[in-house]
């Protein structure tokens, strides 16, 4: 009986997400916006659920789904992301146009498909669940009918993620080949004797990279993300770059946590995985600094931070690569809902010109955007300076200095276009008027909870560095 | 356990920040009597730090240390002599700093306010860290707030001057973290404690091989701060656009925060690799004065030119710290002080003349000595205190520097000696030119000479002017043994090299060097 109840977290999600579609039929229109409550209940339902397992460390179905503390706290964090990203939904669905119920339902099925994600150690049941998510995906990504963009953002990340996909699959099936079987545990071992040197596993075994690589948007995987994020709605670019990049590196962790665990530097996957990481930090930061949409803009910078994101990983951190995920969720959610925060209805405004002298007119969005913006960029004292600070400091450690150097040189670039968007708010003069829907109660919480997020977790992080070392004794070594 | 009064120093002007929020911004007269006020205690009780100070002992004192985040990341502050007069001095300018832009400032006061407050909480913070970590979070922080002070209220090139002045200045602290980074794995492989205290950092001596890359790391982010040549084009840039107070704190004390690093951080931690660049580093401070004065001989702009002069004057104090003598470090800070001082009422000068004329260019001024009697006997003696005349306190500072540079080499002493003539050349020709001759511009005649506040926040400034060269003993005896025991450490490293021996095998590992193959090597050079 024991089964039952831990499946509990996942269970309700998902019986949320079809009561959603269900209740979406017969509620009158006006009426609607209440599913986004209901989608918050379940939510916290979720997430309390989790909290109620966190030390009864269950498996179920053979073991092939299990809630050790690691899974749960990426569920935890993907429930808080989700949840604000709900908040800031409630007004933009009405002010975009856009449909409550298939919007709330869809995000919940792409939350139900990460916590399987997140919570396998079996590579055919992430598949599962990766499928979930992205098939959720691109239709969230496509929700803006109205808008051209939107429906292109999801032919693009569709036609991409199926790419991706068979990637997966492939290389599933060049793994399988070789260690027979489909358990990472086996995998790993597999690698560790004689026969692991086999050309066709390491083959496998980075085209699995290489599909999460796109999900995650490492360069040279990363030409759909900047289209995509800038036609989906925009509370759903924020899930993307949070929600879809935790999940994603998440299983690399578990699937490289040990791989890796002695004498990593000879290994092949290793040195590629550091080129991508050079390459993304460069790459992604370059390129946002051409950029003059603000989703844009977010959009290479989220590349960005993969990138930094992947030094963790190279430096076999996976505490600070959660620490560096929750500041990273609380200021990239922040800085998404100033951008929405700017809007009224039937528009939104993107383009940097629009937020010249924004600070002055509008000193609380103003200041708090700032704030989330120098967090993006690694000024302290906020949480994504203390990021930045873990996860660099380990990669020194393990000795990875010139990649550490060519990540601070690249931070220094995202220094520049981070504060260009400063630089507009506050030190130009406003070229045309602007004026934005100020009645939206839901998303000044959401900018107050990032900010108190940002502030908390770079001067006095100490709770969350507990919970995260906890999750992170849970990883099994093999 | 006593009053914690460093961090009251730090944090106090946070709070009057944080408290400015809730002013009305329409009561604007109330808003700068609240930062006035904020500054004006924070002096007071900074003036404690001065009377309690023991001057006999090198140890940091008013310690108060403290666990934050763990991993050797710790709340750590103390000051010594040589941070003492630093903090003093902040805390001296920023009251004076507030009433010179009492009525220049009235776009957005309230912003301008809260910032200039953050600027004094950065700057503290840093002269008083002990622990890597808090010491670089503040060096850090202060960015923002002078970010946003040059970016919003600066001149018409403002973007460009403060974005400049940020990506300059991240650019060498960001290298320097890495640094950080290096030598915190290095102590932690070496003694199995995650540490970040500067002390523990004194206590070892790294092999050579490992020091030269991080002694690189951190003087490129001290070097740029001084601003030392061929780094110092962010720094004309800045002054001429920053508003007056903005220039006053930032030629005053940010480019302190240089020094005092290379004296804090970068030679006592690295002395071989000190050692080895001193050379390079020598030309370069030499570079800086030469060059410093001559640019500053042909500007057209009155502040540019006294942002070139504070190049060449930086220049000096550079050159007098790399002596690693006891006259010439000790004659370095109280350099520092009078540069502070002295250039700092420059700008407050030219800020004056620029609130009456709205125009910097030495061209378009001309008999103002007519107009402006008062004004003129203010300017007279800021402009004679840079020069370094005796009396005044520039003439103690040159003097001890020049001892210093003197037994350090006779050649760089006599070249760096040029300071004097080209400092007195472009201050007095400047002078001569603004003051003097006949009135070609017509604004000049409607001059009001300086009125009250003006002269109340000058005057301040005039008598320390005169006090710090008649008797610089007041502020010297307090710096003596931490002078001394810097340089001894320096000096006599074989001795320390003994004490902390056992330290230093471990951390002699191979495992501490970038190249490991000619780790061996050098060890062997170093045991001698």
């Amino acid at each position: 009986m024991n089964n039952l109840f831990a499946l509990a977290p996942l269970l309700t999600i998902v019986v949320g997400a079809l009561l959603i579609l269900i209740l979406e039929a017969f509620l009158h229109t006006e009426n609607k916006s209440y599913l986004g409550f209901l989608s918050l209940f379940f939510l916290i339902a979720s997430g309390a659920l989790c909290f109620n397992s966190w030390t009864a460390g269950y498996t179920y179905f053979n073991g092939n789904l299990f809630l050790d503390k690691f899974s749960l706290a990426l569920t935890l964090i993907l429930i808080v992301a989700v949840c604000l990203i709900v908040l800031t939904s409630l007004k933009y669905i009405s002010l975009q146009a856009a449909n409550h119920g298939e919007y709330y339902a869809l995000l919940l099925l792409a939350v139900s498909g990460m916590m399987v994600m997140v919570s396998s150690n079996n590579l055919l049941v992430i598949f599962l669940g990766l499928e979930v998510l992205s098939v959720s995906s691109y239709a969230l990504a496509g929700l803006r009918t109205a808008d051209q963009r939107s429906s292109e953002a999801a032919v693009k990340y569709f036609l991409l993620g199926s790419f991706a996909s068979a990637f997966f699959v492939f290389g599933l099936a060049l793994l399988f080949a070789g260690a027979r079987s489909v358990e990472i545990p086996a995998i790993i071992g597999f690698f560790r004797t004689e026969a692991g040197l086999d050309l066709m596993a390491i083959l496998g075994l980075g085209l699995i990279v290489v599909s999460f690589g796109f999900k995650v948007a490492f360069v040279p995987f990363h030409m759909w993300t900047p289209d995509v994020y800038q036609g989906a709605p925009t509370p759903i670019t924020a899930f993307f770059s949070v929600g879809t990049k935790a999940v994603g590196l998440a299983v690399l962790v578990r699937l490289l946590y040990s791989y890796w665990s002695e004498g990593f530097k000879s290994q092949p996957v290793f040195w590629l995985l550091w080129a991508i990481a050079a390459l993304t930090m460069v790459v992604g930061n370059l390129m946002a600094l051409r950029q003059t949409n603000l989703k844009r803009i977010l959009a290479y910078s989220s590349i960005a931070h993969a990138g930094y994101l992947l030094v963790a990983i190279l430096a076999r951190d996976s505490a600070s690569l959660v620490f560096y995920l929750v500041a990273y969720l609380f200021m990239n959610i922040g800085a998404f809902a100033a951008i929405m925060a700017m809007s009224k209805k039937g528009t939104e405004y993107l383009e940097l010109e629009d937020y010249s002298g924004v600070g002055f007119k509008y000193p609380w969005i103003g200041a708090t955007f700032a704030i989330f913006l120098l967090s993006l960029a690694g000024f302290p004292p906020t949480g994504g300076f203390l990021a930045k600070f873990f996860v660099f400091s380990s990669a020194v450690r393990q000795g990875l200095v010139p990649l550490v150097i060519i990540a601070v040189l690249a931070s220094l670039v995202s220094v520049f276009y981070y504060l260009r968007i400063v630089v507009y708010m506050y030190m130009r003069t406003p070229s045309r008027e602007i004026d934005i829907d100020l009645e939206n109660p839901a998303l000044y919480l959401v900018l107050f909870l990032c900010l108190y997020g940002v502030l908390q977790l770079g001067l006095f992080p100490g709770n969350v560095l507990i919970f995260i070392k906890q999750a992170i004794a849970a990883l099994p070594v093999f | 356990m006593s009053f914690p009064i460093l961090s009251f120093l730090t944090f106090f002007p946070l709070l009057g920040a944080l408290l400015l929020i809730f002013v009305n911004k329409e009561k604007k007269n109330g808003l700068r009597a609240i930062a006035l006020a904020v500054t004006l205690i924070n002096f007071a009780v900074s003036l404690a730090l001065y009377f309690n100070f023991n001057g006999q002992t090198p140890d940091p004192q008013f310690v108060e240390k403290g666990a934050w985040l763990g991993y050797g990341i710790n709340y750590h502050l103390g000051i010594d002599g040589i941070s003492l007069f630093l903090v003093i001095l902040t805390t001296f300018l920023m009251p004076i700093a507030l009433l010179s832009s009492w009525t220049s400032i009235q776009d957005r006061i309230k912003e301008y306010l809260m910032f200039m407050l953050l600027l004094e909480t950065g700057i503290i913070g840093v002269f008083v860290s002990l622990n890597l970590f808090l010491f670089y979070v503040f060096w850090e922080a202060m960015l923002i707030p002078m970010y946003f002070l040059i970016g919003v209220w600066g001149g018409p090139r403002k973007i460009y001057a403060t974005i400049k002045f940020v990506l300059f200045t991240m650019l060498g602290s960001l290298l320097m973290l890495v640094a950080i980074f290096f030598l915190y794995s290095l102590y932690y492989k070496a003694t199995g404690v995650y540490s970040l205290e500067l002390f523990d950092y004194y206590k070892v001596i790294m092999n050579p091989q490992v020091q030269t890359w991080l002694f690189l790391a951190f003087s490129l982010a001290f070097a740029i701060k001084v601003p030392m040549f061929p780094f110092h084009t962010w720094l004309p840039d800045a002054h001429v656009e920053a508003p007056t107070a903005g220039s006053v704190i930032l030629a005053a004390v940010l480019l302190k925060m240089g020094t005092y690093g290379f004296l804090r951080f970068a030679i006592p931690l690295f002395p071989d690799a000190l050692e080895k660049f001193l050379p390079v580093l020598n030309v370069l401070a030499l570079i800086g004065i030469i060059y410093g004065g001559l640019m500053a001989l042909i500007q057209k702009d009155i502040k540019s030119l006294v942002a070139y002069s504070s190049v060449s004057h930086m220049g000096l104090i550079m050159l007098a710290v790399f002596s690693l003598t006891i006259e010439g470090t000790q004659g370095a800070i109280y350099q520092m002080l009078n540069h502070g001082m002295s250039t700092g009422a420059l700008f407050l000068i030219v800020g004056i003349l620029y609130e009456r004329s709205h125009t910097r260019l030495i061209k378009d001024y001309g008999g103002v000595a007519r107009q402006m009697p008062v004004f003129t006997a203010f300017f007279l003696i800021c402009m004679l205190s840079s020069v370094g005349l005796p009396g005044l306190n520039g003439f103690v500072g040159e003097i001890l520097c020049f001892f210093g540079i003197f037994k350090a080499s006779r050649l760089l002493s006599i070249l760096s000696i040029s300071t004097i003539i080209l400092s007195a050349a472009y201050l007095l020709w400047m002078y001569q030119r603004v003051m003097h001759g006949p009135i070609t511009n017509q604004k000049i005649l409607s001059f009001k000479d300086i009125n009250k506040r003006e002269i109340g926040y000058l005057v301040p400034i005039i008598i320390l002017m005169f006090w710090m060269g008649i008797y610089p003993q007041t502020f010297l005896r307090k710096m003596d043994a931490s002078v001394s025991n810097l340089v001894n450490r320096i000096q006599q490293r074989e001795k320390v090299f003994i004490r902390s021996q056992k330290v230093n095998q471990t951390l002699s590992q191979p495992v501490s060097s970038p190249q490991p193959s000619k780790t061996d090597k050098s060890g062997k050079d170093r045991v001698r």
